[in-house]
């Protein structure tokens, strides 16, 4: 990390408490920009709950959030996407019957004309969402065809490029490749790495997958059960740590010996 | 970007479909040749009655009834929802409209004229439509079952009013003919497109026995329905309103998460079926001098069918108002074509109309599954 680098998200000692039960004890995490940050961890390490608490769906019960070295405070998920933090989610937030430029510009159209009368720009349009799929690598040729005819990797970079285009710094992909088949996996990681290559727009990279999280990412953290256990670039972290940190910080011979024994 | 070894790559495997593939998958398409066939159909079997300037008079009259709260139905379908109570609504509003130019306006407003009797049940056929939205959308129940409370309510509250403020009758004929010398109520009884009635006179068609003019135009509600069919079109297509309306009965989590105002877009849908209900009464009652509380029933189911025949989905998210346009003149000139055939009973027409609507719900849920690559 050199030194001058400010982090683009700083999230310091983060509590969440529901009720009797912490889901984060204490979270602290830099994110950087031009980087991906792979956030690992178990099911139920509170992964979700950060990033939920990241794209303002949760309120922290203690702790300080800052962007670009201000502290914030997000109220809503509204609140988060101005300050340029944009959440693709599982389920992408696409709709499947619409095309791929009304999907892009869904709510946020270019119109010419009173609202919500005003007629929109459809050849613009078009040509935004045809041109911004491109700087992260597909080249769609129908921007009229439906989101429901293409390919799960292709909605995913949809989905991408339509939060980096209105204006987010941090993108947060909640385990973007879990659902997918290997070749759209793949599809998704070079997405990211051409993402990555914008230069200024930080990546934070949820996956179970140790393996894709080497492949492309440049920072890591580890949860578990609410806490950092684990945290340092690519360099700083062996091979070997990331797979102890992955399985919450076991080792795997241990896990190997547990195995045999049954 | 994703090539195999061959070279080809994901975006080909759209290309292969186009053309003919691509015109299939229009949502209009369906209705369209439904139409042609029937069309093709009545100039065989009764062509000399149908395609006269009399029968087609009497055939737009009917479709463009149909097709006003057809349009309604057809857009609150594309954005997921139904409105059973347009029926009611209907005799709802003639009822008022008629009871305001017989009695005079409520509240001591004075005497009514077409234009104010309009404005009035206007707004409260609005506040009804407003209402309506807004159970809906805040109570998360079907909007199948609030509606078809209303359908109850909405007919019974007119039936109600009739006997209470009309000697105890449910009907009311024989009101001035207002569109005589009253420009609003000329524009929604008069008549419409009297010129091409005037030309077809002048090349020698549009001649009676006597050598006179036949028919002088077509009902002004041919036009309510070609302006509400032009404007709802270019709002559907071309405006951030109809992306919105697409976006919310596609899939309304994800038109939220994009801020896509949906609730707003459901009520103000509900309020358009209402308006379009209106428009419906008010166009009966100035045409004809009458009303009656049974005015509009089933008319809900009509719409909801026109506009499923005319390629909307019944689960929102696709549809056009072409189709539905297509839609109203399949349900329009079957409705009233089949009694000019002499060799079938008339009430066939409600068996062909029920294959119809089958056959179009099962194309529209095939086009569905493509699009969102079921088959």
């Amino acid at each position: 990390m050199a030194p001058e680098a400010k982090p683009l998200i700083a999230v310091e000692s983060i509590v969440k408490k529901f009720g009797p039960f912490t889901a984060l004890n204490g979270v602290s995490m830099n994110v950087m920009p031009g980087e991906v940050h792979a956030l690992l961890g178990d099911n139920g390490a509170g992964k979700s709950t950060l990033i939920k608490i990241l794209a303002g769906v949760h309120q922290p019960t203690s702790g300080q959030i800052y962007v670009e070295g201000s502290p914030v405070s997000f109220r809503s998920p509204r609140d988060a996407a101005a300050a340029g933090i944009g959440t693709v989610y599982q389920d992408l937030a696409l709709n499947q019957l619409m095309s791929v430029t009304r999907n892009f510009f869904m709510g946020r159209e270019i119109f010419s004309g009173p609202a919500p009368f005003g007629v929109m720009k459809i050849a613009e349009m078009d040509k935004i969402t045809h041109d911004e799929m491109v700087k992260i690598g597909i080249d769609i040729s129908d921007p009229t065809q439906a989101v429901g005819t293409m390919s799960g990797g292709q909605r995913q970079t949809l989905a991408i490029a339509r939060a980096i285009y209105f204006g987010a710094k941090v993108l947060i992909l909640d385990e973007p490749t879990s659902a997918l088949g290997q070749k759209q996996q793949m599809e998704v990681l070079k997405t990211i790495k051409r993402v990555r290559a914008l230069g200024n727009i930080a990546i934070i990279f949820i996956t179970h997958n140790e393996i894709h999280s080497k492949l492309v990412a440049d920072r890591f953290t580890f949860l578990s059960l609410g806490e950092v256990i684990g945290s340092g670039t690519k360099e700083e972290l062996a091979g070997d740590d990331i797979r102890r940190l992955m399985a919450g910080g076991a080792e795997m011979k241990d896990l190997e010996q547990e195995l045999a024994t049954i | 970007m994703n090539q195999d070894a061959s070279g080809r790559r994901e975006a080909d495997r759209l290309k292969a479909e186009s053309g003919l593939r691509t015109l299939i998958r229009r949502p209009e398409i369906g209705s369209f040749s439904g139409m042609v066939v029937i069309l093709a159909f009545l100039a065989i079997v009764a062509g000399d009655v149908v395609f006269n300037p009399l029968g087609i008079k009497n055939n737009l009259a009917i479709i463009s009834q149909l097709g006003i709260i057809a349009i309604g139905a057809c857009l609150l379908m594309i954005a997921g929802e139904f409105d059973l109570s347009i029926g009611s609504m209907i005799g709802f509003a003639g009822m008022s409209m008629a009871m305001m130019m017989k009695w005079g306006l409520p509240f001591g407003l004075g005497e009514a004229t077409p234009l104010t009797a309009f404005l009035l049940t206007l707004a409260m056929t609005l506040a009804i439509g407003c209402i309506i939205g807004n159970i809906v959308v805040r109570s998360g129940l079907s909007s199948f079952i609030v509606t078809l409370a209303f359908l109850f309510i909405l007919r019974g509250l007119t039936e109600v009013s009739f006997r209470e403020f009309n000697d105890g009758s449910t009907q009311i004929s024989g009101l001035p003919d207002f569109k005589q010398d009253d420009f609003v109520a000329y524009i929604f009884g008069g008549e419409a497109f009297k010129w091409i009635f005037e030309l077809l006179y002048e090349i020698g068609w549009n001649v009676n026995r006597r050598g006179e003019q036949w028919v002088g135009g077509l009902d002004a509600r041919v036009a309510w329905w070609i302006v509400l069919g032009f404007i709802t079109y270019v709002v559907l297509a071309k405006t951030q309103l109809g992306n919105w309306i697409y976006a919310t009965g596609d899939n309304k989590e994800s038109a939220r998460a994009n801020g896509v105002p949906v609730r707003q877009v459901k009520i103000g849908l509900f309020m358009f079926t209402a308006f379009c209900a209106t428009i419906f009464a008010a166009c009966q009652v100035f045409d004809t001098n009458t009303a009656d509380a049974a005015k509009g029933n089933l008319k809900e189911l009509e719409a909801i069918a026109a506009a499923v025949v005319g390629g909307t989905v019944m689960t929102g998210g696709f549809g056009s108002i072409v189709g539905v346009v297509f839609g109203a003149v399949i349900f329009g000139l079957v409705q009233n074509s089949v009694f000019y055939i002499s060799w079938i009973d008339g009430s066939y027409y409600r068996v062909f109309l029920g294959t119809v609507l089958l056959i179009a719900a099962f194309a529209n849920e095939n086009i569905r599954k493509r699009i969102t690559g079921g088959i």
